[in-house]
């Protein structure tokens, strides 16, 4: 016997050839459909004790220097300090840097957490998988994204799919390992829908909502009907494979026909006002929209702020004068100012619109970068400390959790590893880590993460 | 994938005395904000507009006082040898207010 949460699920032991191939039919079939009604049977899970419905992440891939943002040191010696001042918040005595105005003025509702560091390299792709997924891990024992795992528990609330992330997936960070944002094995149908457009632009169109080029919806829908009747043939078989094809084909058709998904993401039915508030640029556009998809029953949606760090301006600020000459400029002109303005347009607007107590918002990252200014005047990557943050559902803005050494090098109190942010939006969203577990690979139960919540941010 | 910005910011500015007013940034790209102060045609100060929606220059030199609203307009992360964008710039946002001292 296996036990999932508290219940007992049988395996082959002892049972006729008939019942066994029911028996694969049904697991099979559990690849895809969600743990929710086993669960709740269990009591390892009660929503109407969950304070998060919904969880909305910024990945800000390259990493932000965290002396330079939400962890600085302005007395420390002129090559650690840096270039940018503090700036007072609304909350009393922390302070965050001065290119975050709009910010400054709403950490009554952040949680900072100061102490974040992890262990193993200091690769991009380490720091994606340990923070999309809670896990390190390899190409060989892959670990399915947050997302993911939230599709596999809750399942669909409507047409839109549960996992949702925008513009693009990450691309080439440096190696050719993942980077944390694939179901692993909880299968095709709990793969996160990739947006694969900017909605910034002016011609975006979402291009996994688009028939293939010739084809009309209605050449569509009767392609369905025919794959329909094939797969009938097929699902005799048995095979698992076709019962996780049948689930993506089936997500894949619902979002090409169904007219309310198509709103979902056309973000010209927004005011223009609202779209200048968010800013008109990829990062702004991509939180607005997922603003509207979690008003329109996604449960979680990622926004990677850039799928690379080569030949862009983004947070990788190694000022090395090639293909990663980000610096202090791209910071103060470009990347600050436009943070600024589209995380704090994402707070208010789910706050006027009731979602953010049932929402919440997490700002991630791969690592912090190096205490010390490089010779060339810019930071390498760090994961020995850094800060993300938190906002909305029950999270208890205007605090800082953890903090770090008087030169920012290490924790100096409260040192909290990435698994404890991944597990408290787990717990957050109604999961009883003590109880329960979900399906590992070949069906074998495994733990969802291994961390605890941290108990501070409730 | 690198940010692409469509479209073309503006602002409306009006003058209360020396102190200047700007409206909602129309088409706002969300990159800086600055002011730009000239005195004479020469440019005397470029000064982060922050989020603060009205602006007085502290100087009081007599001459005629021109002030313009500017976003930074990225096109892309190439820089010189002294780490200034090569490519990207400041471009004026608002048509220019002016006053004399």
């Amino acid at each position: 016997m296996l036990h999932i949460g508290n219940t007992h699920v049988p395996l082959c032991d002892g049972v006729s050839r008939r019942s066994f191939l029911q028996a694969g039919s049904a697991a099979t079939l559990g690849l895809s459909l969600p743990l929710l009604d086993t669960l709740r049977a269990a009591g390892a899970i009660d929503e109407s004790k969950a304070k998060i419905k919904n969880c909305i992440t910024i990945f800000l891939v390259g990493s932000p220097g965290h002396l330079d943002t939400w962890d600085m040191k302005p007395d420390a010696p002129e090559n650690i300090r840096g270039k940018f001042k503090p700036m007072k918040t609304n909350v009393p005595g922390v302070q965050i840097c001065e290119h975050f105005p709009r910010m400054a003025k709403m950490m009554d509702k952040v949680a900072l957490i100061r102490s974040l560091h992890h262990k193993t390299g200091a690769s991009h792709e380490n720091g994606q998988r340990w923070m999309m997924s809670g896990h390190d891990y390899s190409e060989a024992n892959k670990q399915p994204y947050m997302g993911s795992v939230i599709s596999r528990v809750f399942g669909p609330k409507g047409a839109l799919p549960t996992s949702i992330i925008l513009p693009v997936k990450i691309g080439n960070t440096g190696t050719s390992t993942p980077h944390g944002q694939e179901s692993a094995f909880l299968g095709s149908g709990h793969e996160p829908f990739f947006l694969g457009g900017d909605p910034a632009l002016s011609t975006f169109k979402v291009a996994n909502l688009e028939p293939p080029a010739g084809q009309t919806e209605f050449r569509v829908e009767a392609r369905r009907k025919l794959l329909k009747e094939i797969d009938d043939l097929q699902r005799r078989v048995e095979s698992s494979s076709t019962i996780e094809r049948d689930t993506a084909y089936a997500r894949a058709f619902n979002l090409l026909t169904n007219p309310e998904t198509k709103q979902a993401f056309d973000l010209t039915k927004e005011p223009e006002k609202m779209r200048d508030r968010y800013g008109r640029n990829t990062l702004g556009q991509s939180c607005l929209m997922a603003r509207r998809l979690i008003e329109r029953g996604s449960r979680f949606v990622t926004v990677n702020h850039f799928d690379t760090v080569f030949g862009i301006s983004c947070w990788d600020m190694h000022a090395d004068g090639g293909s990663l000459n980000n610096t202090y400029a791209d910071y103060e002109h470009l990347l600050m100012p436009q943070f600024d303005l589209a995380y704090t347009a994402l707070i208010e607007d789910l706050e006027q619109r009731g979602l953010l107590k049932e929402t919440v918002v997490a700002v991630l990252s791969e690592f912090g970068r190096t205490p010390s200014i490089n010779g060339r005047g810019g930071r390498d990557h760090y994961p020995s400390a850094w800060t993300n943050f938190l906002a909305g559902g029950n999270i208890r803005g205007g605090q800082v959790i953890g903090s770090t050494d008087k030169n920012g090098a290490a924790p100096h109190d409260n040192p909290i590893e990435p698994p404890r942010i991944v597990a408290s939006i787990y717990q957050g969203m109604g999961i009883d880590l003590e109880t329960t577990m979900m399906p590992g690979p070949g069906g074998r139960p495994v733990r969802f993460i291994e961390g605890e919540p941290i108990r501070e941010l409730f | 994938m690198d940010q692409k910005f469509e479209g073309t910011p503006k602002a409306a500015l009006r003058l209360e005395g020396r102190k200047v007013i700007r409206g909602d940034v129309e088409n706002n790209w969300g990159s800086r904000l600055q002011w730009k102060v000239s005195r004479d045609g020469k440019e005397l100060a470029t000064v982060g507009a922050g989020i603060e929606s009205a602006f007085e220059h502290a100087d009081a030199t007599p001459g005629k006082y021109e002030v313009v609203l500017q976003m930074f307009k990225y096109v892309s992360y190439a820089k010189d040898k002294d780490g200034k964008f090569t490519a990207s710039l400041y471009v004026d946002i608002s048509t220019p207010v002016a006053y004399t001292i």
